[in-house]
């Protein structure tokens, strides 16, 4: 099976390293939350929930797009963005129901998670294990409990 | 499936054109009609370069690169004096058809050329006839514009001066090479092809969005619920961890 971005949002502090490592793996300006593409919602004084592009298996950005500038990665599962393609029709931000696809006015070029290729930097930072990537829930748990071990 | 181009040997897949394998490989050749995201066309006919085979005997013929399939051993020469005297002879016409173009001035001057011999055409707009615009709107499935008229009097335009086939998308204006569709995308409605397109406002918060023609016709289009396209990308972000937080507290 694939590997998966797995979110718990029961374990997010809402520290929002995530979207900072995001905004250094991905953004135009490298480091501003604002160009990422997972964001933290509060949830309550002292937690969060972090919202990221599901990689919908039956995607309506993909559906949408009339020039194929939306594919999926086989070997990731991600639908990922091909900016060479894009007519910057916008469509798809319009249809996404989940709003995990963005438009940047500076570059004029849609902005969306694409799992970084197959490791994702969100999940490679997250010091709660909020964001997981692993091939299944036991895994995530198994991966959780390595890195408590190893912070403490 | 190897080809040799400017003496390199160069990788290319089944199915992909000599243009995607160069660009893949870092060399460049210039086209002002391709758009990866478009059918191939060939109509600038600047991307031109020689291609000869083994075995071939006499001279290299002259293709267009970015329709023109690649095959394994085939010998490509993108800057053979060939090549260059026939992109050179496009520029110098294309120079005369737009005077006025930055665009070219500056692709025509990368190659040399800085005046043409041709009479420069009066009354001159931006438009190279690349079809960008029309076949992005074939993409995009509101064939709102076409190609009319013959030779000279070739131009872009709505059919029968018909604009009610637009969506307002704006896909056209955006991806001229040149900029010769004049367009604006204002805060609150968007302007093409002499039409006015009010955006439509975010159920939520109120932000305009995009056009309610768009909005049908990209609904309609890819089978999705017309809601989807109500709610501004912000706040269907938030409604999403809201629901989240809901389901799971």
């Amino acid at each position: 099976m694939k590997k998966r971005l797995i979110v718990t949002p029961d374990l997010c502090i809402g520290c929002r390293t995530c979207e900072i490592s995001c905004a250094f793996a991905h953004a135009r300006e490298p480091g501003r939350p604002g160009q990422s593409r997972v964001r933290v919602y509060p949830r309550g004084e002292q937690a969060g929930m972090p919202v990221l592009c599901l990689q919908c298996e039956e995607a309506a950005c993909m559906a949408v797009c009339p020039v194929g500038a939306l594919v999926r990665n086989e070997a990731t599962g991600a639908v990922e963005y091909l900016p060479q393609r894009c007519i910057h029709c916008k469509a798809c931000v319009a249809a996404c129901p989940f709003g995990n696809i963005a438009y940047e006015e500076a570059t004029d070029h849609m902005i969306k998670c694409d799992l970084c290729g197959g490791d994702p930097t969100c999940a490679r930072f997250c010091p709660s294990s909020a964001l997981t990537f692993a091939d299944s829930d036991a895994e995530a748990n198994l991966a959780r409990r390595r890195k408590r071990v190893t912070a403490a | 499936m190897f080809m040799i181009i400017n003496g390199n040997e160069v990788k290319a897949a089944p199915g992909q054109t000599i243009m995607e394998a160069a660009r893949a490989a870092g060399i460049v050749i210039p086209g002002l009609c391709h758009h990866p995201g478009l059918e191939p066309y060939g109509g600038c006919r600047l991307c031109m370069v020689e291609i000869t085979k083994p075995g071939w005997k006499g001279e290299g013929s002259l293709v267009t690169s970015c329709n023109y399939e690649a095959e394994d051993g085939l010998v490509v020469d993108t800057r053979s004096k060939k090549t260059l005297a026939s992109r050179r002879e496009v520029l110098a016409l294309l120079l005369a058809r737009v005077p006025d173009s930055e665009v070219i001035r500056d692709l025509a001057a990368k190659f040399g050329v800085k005046e043409t011999p041709y009479k420069k055409r009066e009354d001159a707009d931006l438009c190279i006839m690349c079809t960008i615009c029309t076949r992005s709107c074939e993409a995009v499935g509101a064939f709102a514009i076409t190609t009319q008229g013959r030779g000279g009097d070739k131009e872009v335009a709505p059919p029968l001066a018909d604009t009610s086939a637009c969506v307002g998308c704006l896909a056209c204006a955006r991806n001229c090479p040149t900029g010769a569709i004049p367009f604006e995308d204002g805060p609150l409605a968007m302007t093409v092809w002499d039409r006015t397109f009010e955006k439509m406002r975010c159920t939520v918060c109120g932000k305009p969005t995009i056009p309610r023609a768009m909005a049908e016709h990209f609904a309609k289009k890819a089978g999705l619920p017309v809601e989807y396209f109500q709610v501004c990308d912000a706040c269907h972000k938030r409604q999403t961890a809201e629901a989240f937080a809901k389901v799971l507290y």
